[in-house]
């Protein structure tokens, strides 16, 4: 038996000799053409076959050494790896390796259980080291077209995912092959490195264990969260890090850049919305902080600041970003916060609390003029300079009060731009709104109320008063349209001028109109401006008669009286032809209101001392033109219709005593009108109380207002009034004709 | 050779769609109606993926879950829960028994391919 296998070991040998040789031939060739697959096979069958006879014969030291050269060129041989000048260096070493082994053997003949010499097990280990090293270096599991073999990647534009799967991860259904192959679909995996050693195999080492970890060069058009994607399931069960290339970075860095104040939050969630950072890689930095605070809680308290760094820190310790990633995100952060800061100096308050103190303002405006009263009548002379300096301090405050609640109209008045745009498109005209003075400031309640009736007369001027362009081009008139607004201050009050250059009215078919429905009589005459101002009379405001009236006509009532609702006043210019002009007078705020008192019978009443024009002695004024009624006086040649406020409220003292009257000529628009009252008490500020819903109804007072010495005086509608007394001279005139 | 995905849900038309999708994308399906079904089906089969419903009759899928990690032969076949928005509790409860993956229903087909080929190829 021994002599047999006596017998056979030498024609092992024998043969391993010849085996090698072909190796050491083949792997010659393969320096010449790293591609020729024959020489490859020869090398692969070499290590193969000595692996394989050896077994029987039990050289296990050379069995071990050449299925490890084994395994390394049937990876070779599939493609998974490339045949590298390196590897075949090493594959020489390894076959010299041999020989020196298969000596030995031969050496120790019938005592092949002897161990090695120390310096052939040290030189195996270094071999195998040199080619598994080798092997974890350059494992590539995509094969690359070996004439363009792949060196070492452009950094700028590869992704860096580091992948530690954890040692449940097979037993949990987890193929880390998989996803690489996902992976793949993605994108080019340009390397990969396997990087964990499992533990040495002793009762530590558990077969079911994943010891993988993976270093992944990856070069793809996909964002983050896609990437981050393929590894979803992973998730628990591996330690993901994906480290975008640095032409990511550039896009992070402009991300950053450009994140609007309100997208500006945490650090961690700011790069986490511009997919930085995953979701799952903020989680387990944040547990990391979390943990951290946890061991060190005594030592320190931390700043949200210190935090957010140390958050930051861990993001680039656990390679989830790049250090200048995080720079940026920190200005950006930086930034926002200085914005912020700067936009503290801006307090948002609640408007009824505003409202809340206007309203106290005013009730100390009439307690500071009741103490002016008091102290004059009491005569303590020595009082009245502390009453001057309280009564300026006083009006400072209302009117800085009065300032919080001014807003620029501009705003309101820039939502008609896309009015315009819509309307005009849809009817297939061309308009240009232009707006100046949008700066202008008015108290934010007048603002609000007068968006409807704006939003009105601008839809009339694109429906109606803008001409079809081809119209327009038929009248010489340029194509486009324009509308202007213009706004600006004018003594206390908001003017608002609403411009059009279209087709104006036409002041004829407007009469006709009126006259149909009754408002005029045909032998009645009226001026250019009075019949223009029809339109504002409720009867002509329907919308069958808005083709007529170049649609002059919808809701112009309503619209007067929504601005004379603010003690405003709408006034109205066109021509023919070319174009049309609304202007609207609006006071700028509806809480104060500087009158002008009078007396009249019983009672007082408070005249907007913006519309008063004059007051005159009413015996001095001018005869009466129609004494049986005494509706209108000679004014310096004008006839001027007046109402007498006793009359109308009918409050007359009851012991009748002959006094001086006087006239206050009062102007609404380009319209005056008389009031006669018994006395003048001159000029007051005072806050409008508006009356109670009982008194809705009522035509011609606009509020009430608590004087300085407790009594009350109604405010006076001067517009509402002026229609009264024509109606009332309007049934006069009726009874006496 | 193509990797079978074994496809438990007791409403046949989602199997069926189910079915259709992954024999499109090269994949062998066995169909099971329940966690029953699927671990009796399971016995002498080799099978690379379980997607699962998570309510079913008989057994339910987090059972189903439990059951296959018991048996040596698919403890470490990976297991892909078929799991809708109204019971987050549900994907939770699915994780710790093992199941790994999951899908949320209602999915398109790509969408489902997508997720399964994360896990296995055909």
């Amino acid at each position: 038996m021994s002599l047999n296998m006596d017998a056979a070991r030498q024609a092992f040998i024998e043969e391993v000799a010849e085996l090698l040789q072909s190796m050491e031939d083949a792997l010659l060739a393969l320096e010449d053409n790293p591609a020729d697959n024959e020489s490859l096979n020869e090398v692969f069958r070499a290590m193969h076959t000595i692996k394989g006879t050896g077994g029987v014969f039990g050289y296990m030291p050379v069995v071990e050494f050449t299925h490890a050269v084994e395994s390394v060129m049937e990876e070779v041989r599939s493609g998974r790896e490339p045949m590298s000048e390196q590897l075949i260096c090493i594959l020489f070493a390894c076959r010299d390796h041999t020989s020196r082994l298969i000596e030995a053997i031969v050496e120790m003949g019938e005592d092949s259980g002897k161990p090695l010499s120390s310096d052939l097990i040290a030189t195996g280990h270094d071999l195998l080291k040199q080619l598994t090293q080798r092997t974890l270096q350059t494992t590539n599991i995509t094969p690359n077209t070996p004439e363009q073999p792949k060196y070492l990647p452009i950094v700028s534009d590869v992704w860096m995912i580091a992948l530690d799967f954890g040692r449940n991860a097979l037993r949990n259904g987890m193929d880390p092959l998989s996803f690489l192959r996902y992976l793949g679909s993605l994108g080019d995996i340009v390397d990969v490195v396997t990087l964990s050693v499992p533990p040495p195999l002793n009762e530590e080492f558990d077969p079911e264990s994943c010891y993988l970890s993976f270093r992944i060069a990856f070069r793809s058009d996909a964002d983050k969260p896609t990437i981050a994607a393929v590894f979803e399931f992973a998730e628990d069960d591996c330690d993901i890090r994906i480290l975008p290339p640095d032409s990511a970075q550039d896009t992070y860095l402009d991300l950053l850049a450009s994140l609007s104040d309100t997208q500006v939050t945490r650090i961690g969630e700011m790069l986490v919305s511009i997919g930085a950072l995953t979701p799952n890689e903020l989680a387990r930095a944040l547990a990391h902080q979390a943990d951290e605070r946890n061991t060190d809680a005594i030592s320190e308290t931390h700043s949200e600041h210190t935090a957010n760094q140390r958050l930051g820190d861990i993001l680039i310790q656990q390679g989830s970003i790049k250090p200048a990633v995080l720079e940026q995100a920190a200005k950006t952060q930086e930034a926002a916060r200085a914005k912020r800061q700067d936009e503290t100096r801006f307090i948002r308050v609640d408007a009824e609390r505003l409202g809340h103190l206007i309203n106290l303002v005013g009730e100390l405006v009439t307690s500071s003029a009741a103490i002016r009263i008091m102290v004059e009548r009491a005569g303590v002379e020595n009082m009245n300079e502390v009453v001057d300096s309280v009564d300026y301090l006083v009006a400072e405050i209302r009117d800085n009060a009065l300032q919080l609640r001014m807003v620029p109209i501009g705003e309101s008045l820039s939502r008609f731009r896309r009015v315009v745009r819509d309307t005009s498109k849809e009817l297939g005209k061309n308009i240009e709104l232009v707006i100046t003075g949008g700066d202008t400031e008015l108290d934010k309640t007048v603002v609000e109320k007068i968006t409807d009736p704006f939003m009105h007369l601008i839809r009339n001027a694109v429906d109606h008063g803008i001409e079809s362009p081809e119209e327009r081009a038929r009248v010489g008139k340029p194509v486009n349209g324009t509308i202007t607004v213009n706004a600006y201050h004018d003594s206390g009050h908001i003017v608002i001028e609403i411009e059009d250059d279209g087709a104006g009215l036409d002041v004829k078919r407007i009469r006709a109109k009126a006259e149909a429905k009754g408002l005029v009589k045909p032998e009645d005459t009226l001026s250019h401006e009075e019949t223009l101002r029809l339109i504002f009379a409720p009867g002509l405001s329907t919308k069958d008669s808005a083709t007529n009236l170049s649609g002059r006509g919808v809701g112009m009532d309503v619209v007067r009286q929504n601005i004379e609702a603010l003690r405003g006043s709408v006034e109205l210019d066109s021509v023919l032809g070319q174009g049309t002009k609304i202007t609207i007078i609006l006071p700028l705020t509806l809480a104060i209101i500087d009158g002008f008192l009078v007396g009249a019978g019983r009672d007082q009443y408070v005249i907007p001392l913006s519309q008063v024009a004059e007051c005159v002695e009413m015996k001095a004024a001018g005869e009466m033109l129609k004494p049986h009624n005494g509706h209108y006086i000679n004014l310096r040649g004008e006839v001027l219709p007046f109402i007498r406020l006793t009359e109308l409220f009918n409050n007359q003292h009851t012991v009748r005593h002959e006094h001086r009257e006087s006239l206050v000529v009062v102007r609404f628009g380009h319209h005056k009108v008389g009031l006669v009252v018994d006395t003048l008490l001159g000029e007051l500020q005072t806050v409008i109380k508006p009356l109670g819903k009982l008194f809705e109804e009522l035509r011609g007072i606009a509020g009430a207002t608590i004087l300085g010495t407790g009594d009350i005086a109604l405010i006076l509608d001067v517009s509402e009034l002026a229609m009264i007394g024509q109606m009332k001279r309007h049934h006069s005139d009726l009874r006496h004709s | 050779m193509a990797k079978t995905i074994m496809v438990v849900d007791d409403s046949a038309s989602l199997r069926n769609v189910v079915c259709i999708a992954l024999k499109s994308a090269g994949y062998d399906v066995i169909e099971a109606c329940d966690g029953r079904d699927a671990l009796a089906k399971l016995t002498g089969q080799k099978v690379h993926l379980i997607v699962s419903d998570v309510n079913m009759p008989n057994m339910d899928g987090i059972t189903l879950v439990r059951e296959v990690k018991k048996l040596p032969n698919y403890k470490f076949t990976p297991i892909m829960m078929l799991t809708t928005e109204s019971q987050p509790e549900k994907k939770q409860q699915g994780k710790e028994a093992g199941a790994k993956a999951w899908l949320v229903k209602p999915f398109q087909p790509p969408v489902l391919l997508d997720a399964v080929s994360k896990l296995v190829l055909p």
